[in-house]
C-alpha cells in the first residue's frame, strides 16, 4: 500500500510581525487536531522531516532582487523544501500522495521577487515545478489554486508556460486582495488556455464550489492529462475566514480534495486559525488517505448556508464559456488576440503590500513555435524610502530553442555593455541550468550551476 | 551500596555496586515465577552482605511486557468519548468498545455534552457481559477531563464494583488513540501488577533489607514500587531501558553510541546521543499496540543468539522463534550460538554438537562446518547492521516544528555513528562484526553480560511537569496530576514556570524525592493569541523535569551522582 505523506511544519518561531495574520500561532490548533487524533499513526499515513531548498533551486524559478539571501529566511527554504521532500516521494511513487501542511505560503511570489507581498516571498509549488522538471522530467503539471485570493504569482510564473496548467478559483478579484484573477486572463501567445480563472462572488457555497470543480476543472484536466497535479490548498474560503467572505465548510474543503485527487497539496492562505484550520487540514489530510471524513465537523456545527439560486445561471454561463474557450483554444487565431508581432509585450503594476514597495513591469516573450519563448522582463521598484531598484530578467525556458537561447544572452550581453538603466541584471537559462547575476554598481557577475 | 536486579525473558541477572564499583553478580534462568528468580539472584548477590549497608534496591521487570504479550489479563470495557474528527469506529480498539456523543475541542471547550444515558447504558452493558473494569478516554481529555470525570462517576452510579481508569490521568500528551490503549493497558494489568509489588515488598521485608525500593520504567528513571502500582503500564519494556543505562554506566560520560544487546531471542538496538539515551518520540509500542508510555526509543530486532537457524532450499534463514538452548548447549536445533561455537568466537557449549549442527545444516549446500557458521554469523550481522543503520536514518529524519531545531539537524546531519557497544549474552562473539558492517569501532565493556543490571542498579528517579496554562480562558492544567485550577489574570511566563517548579516539588515529595535548583525544561512553547491583530492572550505549555541522569559511572573510582 502506498501511504500519504506529510510534512508538518508549522514554523512555530517564526512570523512576518508579532501581530501579523502569519504568525507562530497559526497552525497552533491544527497541531493540537492532527496530533490528538494520532493522524501520524494511522497506517495509511506517514510523517517526513522537510529538507533546505538549496539556493539554486531557488533561482530557478525566480528572479530575486538583489539575491536569494535578501528574500528569504530559513523558514522560506524549509516550506520550499518540504514540497521537494514530498515530490520526490511521490514521483518515485513510493508514495500516493502527499500534504506539505507548511508556513510560510507562496501563492503570491511572483517571477521577480523585490519583497513581500501578500505574505509571499518565495513561490513554494513553482519552485517544486521547476525542480521536478529538471530532476526528474516530469514535463506536463497542473496547478489548482483553492486559496480564496487569486494565485497571481503562481499564474504570473507560469503565464506563458504551455506544460504547466494553472486553474485558480477564488473571491472575485473586485472585492479581495489582489485584485486580479479575472476569466479574460487566459495566458500567453505561447500558453494560451494554459491559465483559467474563476472568480466566485462573495458568499459561494460549498455546491457551487463543487459545481465549478465537477463541470470545469475535472474534465480540463482528464483532457489536459498532466503527469502531476498539485493543489494550492489555501483555505481561507472557509465560511469563518476572516479575510474572505466565502462559506465553504471543512467538508466541503475535504469533498473536493477527494474528487480533484492532488498527488500534492500545499498549504496557502487560511487565517481562521480556530475555528477552520483545525477541521479543514484534518478533512484534506483524511480525503488525500482515503479515509471516512463525513465525522470531520466545526465547533459550530449545524451550519447550514443558503445562496440566492438567482446566481447560478452567471455561474453555469462562466463554467460553459469557459470550459469552450478550454476546448477551441488551439484552434483560436491567437493572432487576433496577441497580435502578429514576434515579441509579444504586457505590463503591469505589481503592489508589494507587505513591504511598500511598488513595481512596474514590462514584460516581453518572443512567441515562438519552437519553444515557449524566451522572456525579457524590465523591472523597475520604487521602495517605501523612494530607493529606485531597476532589473533586467531574462529567462530561457527549459525547452528553449537555440534562438531563443541566443537572443537572451545577447541581451544580456548587450545590458551589461550599457548598462546604466539597471542596478541588476539576470539571467535564468532553465535549458544548462545556468543562473547569472550581475551587479551593475560593484560590477560583479555571480554565477550558479545545478 | 546499590542493587539492582533485572527480570528478563530468559535470565534473570542481578548485580551489587559498591562505591562505583561491581562488587557481585548473579546470573538464573528465568522460570514462571518471576518472584522466585528475583529472589534467588538477589540472594546469590547479598551473601555475606550488612543488610543496613543496602541503600538501594532497584528493579526491572518483565512482568508487565509478559501480561501485555501473552493477553494473560482480565477483561475490560472501553468508554469512548471520540467527538468529531477520526472516524473512532473505523479504527482497531484492544477490547469491548462503546462510543459515547460528547465533545471537547483543542483549548479544552465543551463542544456537545456528555450524553450520560449513554453512558449508563454502557455501564450497564459491560457489567452484564461480565466486564468488571472499564477505561474511559475522551478526545482533548488533556485539556478538559471534565467528561471522563462525569463518565466515571455515571458508571460508580450505575456499577459501584466497576474498576474506572482514566485516559486524562494516564496519558496527557496529544494522541487520543494511543491515550485510550494506555488506560486500557492500566486497567488490564493494575491489579495483576499490585500483586507482585506486594509480594516483593514482602520478600524483601523477610530478608529485613528496609531500604528504599526502586522500579525501573520504560524511559530510563526510577520510581518507588509502592507508587508503581499507580502506573503499571510504565515498566513495560523495562529491560532495554535497562541495558541502555548500564551501557551508559560502562562508557565514558557524554558519548555517543549505538547500543546492541544481543539475548537469547531477540536483539535490541539503543541511541545514547552524547551521553543521553534517545526517548522514542510519541511514546512505547507494545504488542502492535501504540501507547503513550514514555520509552527510550528501542528497535527490536527479532533474532538473538538462541534464534532457530534452518536451510530452505539453498538459502540459510535465521527464524525469529526460539526452540530451546543452542545445539551446542543441549538444544534440538541450530542456532546462531553454534555457529558462534564453531568458529570459536564463544567458548560456551560442546564444540562436537555445534559443528553437528553446522554440518546438518551445510552439508547439501557443500560446505563444511565453519563455511556454514561463516554465513549465519554473517546473515545475523547483515540483518543487525541494517537495522542500526534504520534506526539512525530515521532519528535523522524525526521530524521538528520549529526553524532552530531543523537548522541544528541540518548543521549536525553529517555527525555519523562512531561506537557500537555490545552487551547481552551474544555479545561476545558478534560486537566486532556488527562494528564493522556499519563502520564503527567496537566496544565491548566489562560485565556486558550483566549490564542490564547494572542498568537497573544506577537508574534513577525522574520526575516531571508538563503544564499548560492559557491566560486568555484563565485557567491552567498539569497534565500528569489531571489537575485545573484557576490562573491569576496576566500571568508571565516566570509565574507559570514558577507555577510548574511548585508542583514539580510537590510531586517528588510525595515519592520521598527533593527537586534540587537545577530543574531541565524539555519541552517550551510560548503563544501570543492574535485576534483582530490584537494580543488577546498567551498559551505556555513547559514541560520540566529533575535532571535525568544516573547514579554512577562504573570504574569511574567511586564517583556516585545522585
Amino acid at each position: 500500500m502506498t501511504k500519504t505523506g506529510l510534512v508538518f511544519f508549522p514554523a512555530f518561531d517564526w512570523a512576518i510581525a508579532p501581530d501579523h495574520p502569519e504568525r507562530e500561532e497559526r497552525l497552533l490548533y491544527t497541531r493540537d487536531q492532527i496530533f490528538e487524533e494520532g493522524i501520524m499513526d494511522l497506517p495509511q499515513v506517514v510523517e517526513m522531516a522537510p529538507r533546505l531548498c538549496r539556493e539554486h533551486e531557488i533561482r530557478r524559478t525566480h528572479f530575486c532582487v538583489p539575491d536569494v539571501a535578501s528574500q528569504t529566511t530559513e523558514a522560506h527554504l524549509i516550506a520550499a523544501g518540504a514540497a521537494q521532500v514530498l515530490g520526490d516521494e511521490i514521483v518515485a511513487g513510493r508514495l500516493q500522495n502527499g500534504f506539505a501542511v507548511v508556513r510560510p505560503p507562496g501563492h503570491h511570489a511572483m517571477r521577480v521577487v523585490h519583497g513581500n507581498r501578500g505574505f509571499c516571498n518565495i513561490n513554494n509549488e513553482a519552485v517544486l515545478v521547476e525542480y521536478l522538471r529538471r530532476r526528474h522530467g516530469i514535463r506536463r503539471v497542473a496547478i489548482v489554486d483553492t486559496d480564496v485570493h487569486h494565485g497571481d504569482g503562481t499564474q504570473d510564473i507560469f503565464y506563458h508556460d504551455p506544460d504547466v496548467l494553472f486553474i485558480s478559483f477564488h473571491q472575485d478579484g473586485r472585492t479581495i486582495y489582489p485584485g486580479t484573477g479575472f476569466t479574460h486572463e487566459l495566458g500567453g501567445p505561447n500558453a494560451f488556455g494554459r491559465t483559467l480563472n474563476i472568480p466566485l462572488p462573495p458568499g459561494t457555497t460549498d455546491e457551487s464550489m463543487l459545481f465549478v470543480l465537477d463541470n470545469l476543472i475535472l474534465p480540463v484536466l482528464a483532457d489536459f492529462a498532466p503527469e502531476l497535479v498539485v493543489n494550492s490548498a489555501g483555505q481561507d474560503n472557509h465560511y469563518s475566514d476572516p479575510l474572505g467572505e466565502m462559506l465553504i465548510t471543512a467538508r466541503g474543503y475535504a469533498t473536493l480534495t477527494s474528487r480533484l485527487r492532488p498527488h500534492l497539496a500545499v498549504l496557502e492562505g487560511g487565517y481562521a486559525v480556530e475555528s477552520a484550520l483545525p477541521y479543514v487540514n484534518l478533512g484534506i489530510i483524511l480525503a488525500l488517505a482515503g479515509l471516512d471524513f463525513d465525522q470531520v465537523r466545526e465547533a459550530d456545527y449545524p451550519r447550514t448556508f443558503y445562496e440566492d439560486p438567482a446566481r447560478r445561471p452567471r455561474l453555469e454561463k462562466m463554467v460553459a464559456d469557459l470550459l469552450q474557450i478550454w476546448r477551441m483554444k488551439d484552434r483560436m487565431d491567437l493572432g487576433a488576440v496577441f497580435g502578429h508581432e514576434e515579441f509579444y509585450r504586457r505590463e503591469k503594476s505589481v503592489y508589494y503590500d507587505t513591504d511598500g514597495i511598488e513595481e512596474k513591469q514590462v514584460e516581453t516573450v518572443r512567441v515562438c513555435r519552437e519553444c515557449p519563448g524566451f522572456l525579457n522582463i524590465d523591472s523597475r521598484a520604487v521602495h517605501p524610502d523612494g530607493r529606485p531598484v531597476n532589473v533586467l530578467a531574462l529567462s530561457v525556458p527549459l525547452a528553449a530553442c537555440n534562438r531563443c537561447r541566443t537572443l537572451a544572452y545577447d541581451a544580456y550581453a548587450a545590458a551589461r555593455a550599457n548598462a546604466a538603466s539597471y542596478h541588476h541584471i539576470h539571467l535564468q537559462d532553465k535549458s544548462t541550468d545556468t543562473f547569472l547575476a550581475f551587479d551593475v554598481a560593484g560590477n560583479r557577475e555571480t554565477v550558479s550551476e545545478g | 551500596m546499590f542493587i539492582g536486579v533485572d527480570v528478563g525473558g530468559t535470565c534473570t541477572d542481578a548485580v551489587l555496586l559498591d562505591k562505583g564499583g561491581v562488587r557481585a553478580t548473579a546470573k538464573v534462568t528465568t522460570r514462571e515465577d518471576l518472584l522466585a528468580s528475583l529472589t534467588e539472584a538477589l540472594d546469590q548477590v547479598t551473601v555475606g552482605v550488612g543488610r543496613e549497608e543496602i541503600e538501594r534496591v532497584n528493579l526491572s521487570t518483565t512482568l508487565i511486557t509478559n501480561l501485555v504479550a501473552e493477553k494473560k489479563y482480565d477483561p475490560v470495557g472501553l468508554l469512548l468519548i471520540p467527538g468529531p474528527g477520526v472516524d473512532a469506529r473505523g479504527m482497531d480498539w484492544p477490547g469491548p468498545t462503546c462510543f459515547i456523543p460528547g465533545a471537547v475541542d483543542y483549548r479544552g471547550r465543551e463542544i456537545a455534552p456528555l450524553d450520560t444515558a449513554a453512558v449508563a447504558k454502557a455501564a450497564a452493558d459491560f457489567r452484564d457481559r461480565g466486564i468488571t473494569r472499564v477505561a474511559v478516554a475522551g478526545k482533548f481529555s488533556n485539556r478538559n477531563n471534565g467528561h471522563e470525570l462525569l463518565a466515571r462517576d455515571t458508571i460508580l452510579g450505575v456499577v459501584p464494583e466497576m474498576k474506572v481508569e482514566l485516559g486524562h490521568q494516564v496519558a496527557g500528551a496529544l494522541n487520543f488513540p494511543r491515550r485510550a490503549v494506555t488506560a486500557f493497558l492500566t486497567a488490564a494489568t493494575r491489579e495483576r501488577y499490585r500483586f507482585f509489588a506486594e509480594a516483593v515488598l514482602e520478600a524483601l521485608a523477610r530478608r529485613q533489607i528496609t531500604c528504599p525500593v526502586f522500579v525501573l520504567k520504560a524511559d530510563g528513571s526510577t520510581c518507588p514500587l509502592a507508587y508503581s502500582v499507580q502506573q503499571p503500564v510504565e515498566t513495560l519494556f523495562s529491560g532495554p531501558a535497562a541495558s541502555t543505562l548500564g551501557v551508559q554506566a560502562l562508557t565514558p560520560p557524554g558519548e555517543t553510541v549505538v547500543v546492541v544487546d544481543i539475548g537469547g531471542t531477540t536483539t535490541d538496538l539503543a541511541l545514547i546521543l552524547s551521553g543521553q539515551p534517545l526517548l522514542s518520540a510519541r511514546g512505547a509500542r507494545v504488542d502492535g499496540q501504540l501507547t503513550q508510555v514514555r520509552a527510550l526509543a528501542v528497535h527490536s530486532v527479532p533474532i538473538g543468539g538462541d534464534s532457530v537457524v534452518d536451510r530452505v532450499g539453498r538459502e540459510i534463514i535465521i527464524y525469529s522463534e526460539r526452540a530451546g538452548p543452542a545445539f551446542c548447549l543441549g538444544g534440538p536445533l541450530p542456532t546462531p550460538t553454534d555457529a558462534l561455537r564453531v568458529l570459536g568466537l564463544t567458548l560456551q557449549g560442546d564444540p562436537d554438537r555445534a559443528a553437528e549442527a553446522m554440518n546438518a545444516l551445510g552439508s547439501v549446500l557443500g560446505c563444511d562446518a565453519p563455511a556454514t557458521a561463516r554465513k549465519v554469523v554473517d546473515l545475523f550481522v547483515d540483518s543487525v547492521a541494517r537495522e542500526i543503520n534504520l534506526m539512525f536514518a530515521e532519528w535523522h529524519k524525526e521530524p521538528a516544528y520549529n526553524v532552530w531545531e531543523i537548522m541544528q539537524k541540518h548543521q549536525g546531519r553529517n555527525r555519523g555513528l562512531q561506537t557500537v557497544v555490545g552487551v547481552g549474552g551474544g555479545a561476545a562473539g558478534l560486537t566486532a562484526r556488527v562494528a564493522a558492517a556499519v563502520g564503527c569501532y567496537p566496544v565491548m565493556p566489562p560485565y556486558a553480560p550483566v549490564a542490564n543490571a547494572i542498568g537497573a542498579a544506577v537508574a534513577r528517579p525522574t520526575m516531571q511537569v508538563s503544564l499548560r496554562a492559557d491566560t486568555q480562558a484563565g485557567y491552567y492544567l498539569v497534565l500528569e496530576e489531571g489537575l485545573r485550577d484557576a490562573l491569576p489574570a496576566g500571568a508571565t511566563e516566570e509565574d507559570v514556570m514558577g507555577i510548574a517548579r511548585l508542583w514539580l516539588a510537590k510531586r517528588a515529595a510525595r515519592y520521598g524525592l527533593t527537586v534540587g535548583p537545577e530543574v531541565e525544561v524539555t519541552r517550551r512553547e510560548v503563544f501570543n493569541m492574535i485576534r483582530d491583530w490584537r494580543t488577546v492572550g498567551r498559551l505556555y505549555d513547559l514541560s520540566i523535569q529533575t535532571s535525568r541522569g544516573i547514579l554512577a559511572y562504573i570504574g569511574t573510582g567511586g564517583a556516585v551522582h545522585d
